[in-house]
């Protein structure tokens, strides 16, 4: 089928089988390998999208969900430069990048829940990233690199 | 506290933002013109005799290339370290669910699906072994095709013999007398194996692989190909985690794409399921452990025998040496007068045991650290005041009867955690519960010691390489990779002070066999170490001939050039930059790359005597939990934990509390949530679903410190972190559960059922389940 939706701020159109995961089509049809397998259940969190705002796992999600709306893949973080964002640089200034597999579905939690508040609790971004499962860091860089950036972005919105 | 420009400060890892931006390439990432996709068909039952296995029919189905077996390899493919009989694909017998049988590499993952399920295979059921402690009667089946022992399913012994614990056992007014089990653990790393191999036209072939030791890779995947090793490229891209999990499983998978990719001339890649990944892959071992104690009445330890048993399962891959691990620490960091371990490691076919951070001495400490606070109780002393009175201080000897050289942090670790965690107050105000209250806190202590990098195992050596590139950016290589533990960056930073440039002009390329340096595996936490020294000793050589070229272009002697950041100054202060100090060098002819070995000072441990030295250095910590039990559930909730590790000179910062912050949480893993269970050699959880591993919310806040004592041979003062930071989260857990409902587990993990019933729930076997796996077609799998 055709699909017809925005991607990282694009419109593409693409011909895939509806019933292709939204995963296979991004790294496999669009070689958009940003977005990681992990369980292909929808465990991990690995290949954590942004589809319309809210988080999904691209494992799950079928191709022919996407028709029609708004899709952010980690390709889609970045600065205006092309560059890393503040939270990319937060999570490597703040130890939380070991192995990095989990890196990028993290990134994704974390801006779908800095586009919520940017004054979360530290339980509040626990909640956020409990969908992600990492193996090597036990968490704690990546809830402080979260909390950093929401402090950066709250302090910069107040200086408007 | 140091001086240093680099080592110990703040740093970023080296690779961090292009993982974070989604750029790295992991292996299943790579997409190559005209590459096949590679799938293996596993045995889906636990012990069978191979009777027909015919592939023909596989190459009829569309899309599919090439279907080979193990006639596709030099003496089929037999391959093994220490004991030398895995196949890379399975040889007369298969002795575990899962292990690979044939595999196929196709158009589409979908044809070599297909292709699997037209494969014709027949197997003649053998009974199995599922039990360690009747894997050696008399007439328990045989695992292995022959007993390397010459003694049925024993696979290895291994003792320490340091004096005659029976007559001090015998005579002490205290004693311990217990028996512990440790559960298999999984990785359960994020990424799963794969490999990607292009053939070349040399008939050489270059792997892509996501497993730990590329070198090793390289002369496992010649062998079994029957090549000259030089015609293999083994080259790492980034790795999603491995935590002992990506060696042997790679030789696999590695030999099975290169045949593939030799035989149709074409790329082949393979990348695993989580299903598949957690069927094939090897397991931390489980083991039984009886622990004999002995003290005087004022608390003196004064010996300690150990019965250990540990399941290699199907093949013994890496478990001889963990075991071997854990023998060497399985009385635990204390003074002893005698101690003796007896150890056997068992075949069965429980899946496939090897390497898991750790190594056997997460085991043996979870084990002796539950023991030491059951003693403490009989001796009506404070846990902490016991493991202070006898745990070893520089000069002491340790239990396998070598005295400590170097400065010891334990008690200084002891310390910390004692005075952080408020240890007197909690534990007082823990035992005034009222007994009847059904959310019990309880506050528990463990240590450790863990010896430094390969010891007894073998040859301890690494090389780095340096090289100063036209632009003036410097290049570093190393024989040792960073799987997420975050090297690169310790060697990055080693290099930096080593050379006195910036972090930022140095770029490690990326593990290849073609440039880099063997320097024998990435194991047992020795990165630090051994390839932290091997760059520090290259980075003085470049930085020696970069000085010979300033002092001339000063005019003084070099002893009289002085640094300043990346200046160069001479006696009359005036500055040269790093730029025209090579500059200066190139004209001088001098060519600006360096290497750098080194090697773990002699030690000799006697395997036939249980004697000698097994390991040059020690690391040290300890580590203390607060948990809340709730009774009725069973469930346990870590609360906290404090956290002291001694492993000298900090490199970096961020990368440690990582480590530390990681090793928690896998430890916590370990002793609460992760049940590895194999019922009749059928595992019980395939995928993230039934194996639970924590998450954001199970993690405990950490708070933790490194005691840096002085290790003047290490790479600045450093030894190492990595391992031994999880292996004491499961004892201190275990020992706070006691705190909190007087009961000792004894068993780990200790689930909710654990806690609460005092036994695991048994679970249905999923065999369909893992059939389906298997890659065997509803029809084709003919099982008698």
């Amino acid at each position: 089928m055709k699909l017809d939706f925005e991607l990282n701020g694009a419109p593409v159109t693409v011909e895939a089988p509806g019933s292709l995961s939204l995963l296979a089509l991004l790294r496999d049809r669009l070689g958009l390998t940003g977005s990681k397998p992990g369980c292909e259940i929808g465990e991990c969190g690995a290949c954590s999208v942004l589809l319309d705002g809210e988080v999904v796992n691209a494992c799950l999600t079928l191709a022919a969900q996407v028709h029609g709306r708004r899709l952010v893949t980690i390709e889609g973080i970045h600065a205006a430069d092309g560059g890393p964002n503040d939270l990319q640089r937060a999570l490597v200034t703040a130890g939380a990048v070991q192995c990095g597999y989990c890196t990028p579905g993290m990134v994704m939690a974390g801006e779908a829940l800095l586009a919520r508040t940017l004054t979360p609790s530290r339980e509040a971004i626990r909640t956020a990233i409990s969908g992600n499962l990492c193996r090597c860091t036990g968490y704690h860089q990546i809830v402080a690199a979260i909390e950093a950036t929401a402090a950066q972005r709250a302090a910069r919105e107040a200086g408007r | 506290m140091s001086d240093f420009q680099y080592v110990g400060k703040p740093a970023d890892n080296v690779d961090g933002l292009a993982k974070a931006m989604g750029q790295a390439k992991y292996v299943g990432d790579y997409q190559v013109p005209g590459m096949l996709y590679a799938q293996v068909l596993r045995s889906p039952v636990p012990h069978a005799r191979l009777v027909r296995l015919d592939v023909a029919p596989a190459l009829r189905v569309p899309g599919v290339v090439a279907a080979i077996t193990s006639d596709a390899f030099a003496n089929h493919g037999l391959f093994g370290w220490p004991i030398k009989d895995a196949y890379v694909l399975a040889h007369e017998k298969v002795r575990y669910v899962g292990e690979a049988i044939a595999a196929v590499a196709a158009e589409s993952v979908e044809a070599a699906r297909a292709g699997l399920a037209a494969i014709e295979l027949e197997l003649d059921e053998l009974p199995g072994v599922f039990d360690l402690t009747h894997a050696l009667d008399a007439d328990a089946p045989l695992v292995p095709l022959v007993s390397p022992t010459g003694r049925g399913n024993l696979a290895d012994t291994l003792i320490v013999r340091n004096g005659e614990p029976g007559p001090l056992l015998a005579g002490c007014p205290v004693q311990l007398d217990e028996s512990y089990w440790l559960h298999h653990q999984e990785h359960a790393y994020l990424e799963t194996e794969g490999a990607l191999a292009l053939p070349q036209g040399d008939g050489g072939v270059t792997v892509y692989i996501n497993s730990q030791s590329p070198f090793i890779t390289r002369d496992n995947v010649a062998a079994v190909l029957g090549l000259p090793a030089e015609r293999v490229r083994v080259i790492q891209p980034p790795v999603g985690g491995s935590f002992g999990g990506k060696d042997d499983i790679g030789y696999q998978s590695g030999g099975q794409v290169a045949a593939l990719a030799l035989q149709t001339g074409r790329p082949v890649r393979l990348t695993l399921t989580r299903e598949e990944s957690i069927l094939a892959s090897y397991k931390r071992e489980a083991m039984q452990i009886r622990i004999e104690l002995g003290a005087e009445g004022d608390g003196r330890l004064r010996a300690a025998r150990v019965h250990m048993l540990a399941d290699s399962g199907a093949y013994p891959s890496m478990t001889p040496l963990a075991a071997w691990r854990g023998t060497m620490h399985a009385a635990g960091p204390y003074r002893y007068d005698a101690v003796t371990v007896d150890t056997q490691v068992i075949y069965t076919n429980n899946g496939y045991s090897g390497a898991f951070r750790g190594f056997g001495n997460t085991e043996a400490t979870a084990a002796i650290e539950q023991a030491v606070d059951e003693l403490a109780v009989r001796l009506g002393r404070d846990p902490i005041d016991l493991r202070l009175q006898n745990c070893v201080r520089q000069g002491d000897r340790v239990m396998t009867g070598n005295t400590l050289q170097h400065a010891a942090g334990l008690a200084d670790c002891l310390e910390w955690v004692r005075e952080k965690s408020g240890w007197e107050a909690r534990r007082a105000e823990y035992a005034r519960q009222p007994a009847g209250r059904e959310r019990r806190r309880g506050l528990g202590v463990a240590c450790y010691f863990h010896g430094s990098s390969l010891g007894g195992e073998g040859a301890d050596y690494a090389t780095a390489t340096m090289k100063i590139e036209s632009d003036d950016s410097v290049t570093l290589t190393s024989g040792l990779t960073d799987y997420g533990q975050g090297s690169r960056t310790v060697f990055t930073l080693i290099a930096a002070e080593g050379l006195g440039v910036r972090p930022g002009r140095i770029r490690m390329l990326r593990p290849d066999t073609q440039t880099s340096i063997e320097s024998g595996p990435t194991v047992a936490s020795r990165s630090t170490l051994m390839g932290g020294n091997a760059t520090r000793v290259a980075a003085q050589n470049l930085d020696r001939l970069l000085g010979w070229a300033a002092a001339q272009a000063l005019g003084c002697a070099p002893a009289q050039v002085m640094r300043h950041g990346e200046q160069y100054i001479g006696p009359s202060e005036e500055p040269l930059s790093f730029e025209l100090v090579t500059a200066r060098a190139r004209a001088m002819g001098l060519v600006l790359s360096a290497h750098g070995t080194w090697h773990m000072p002699h030690i000799d441990w006697h395997f036939e005597t249980g004697t000698g030295v097994p390991y040059y250095a020690y690391v040290f910590g300890a580590q203390v939990a607060d948990v809340e039990v709730d009774t009725r559930t069973g469930q346990t909730r870590v609360v906290q934990v404090w956290a002291a590790h001694d492993g000298g000179q900090v490199i970096f910062p961020q990368g440690a509390v990582g480590q530390m912050n990681g090793g928690v949480a896998q430890g916590l893993g370990y002793a609460l949530l992760e049940e590895m269970t194999f019922q009749a050699g059928y595992p019980q959880s395939l995928n993230y679903d039934g194996y639970l591993i924590p998450t954001a919310l199970d993690m405990p806040p950490v708070e933790g410190t490194f005691i840096e004592s002085s290790f003047p041979e290490g790479p600045y003062g450093a030894k190492n972190m990595a391992e031994p930071l999880l292996i004491a989260a499961a004892p201190a857990i275990a020992n706070a559960i006691f705190q909190a409902t007087g009961r000792r587990q004894r068993s780990v993990p200790m689930t909710l059922e654990q806690v609460l019933l005092g036994h695991p729930l048994a679970a249905g076997a999923p065999r369909e389940q893992c059939r389906v796996v298997t890659g065997v077609g509803p029809d084709a799998g003919e099982v008698h």
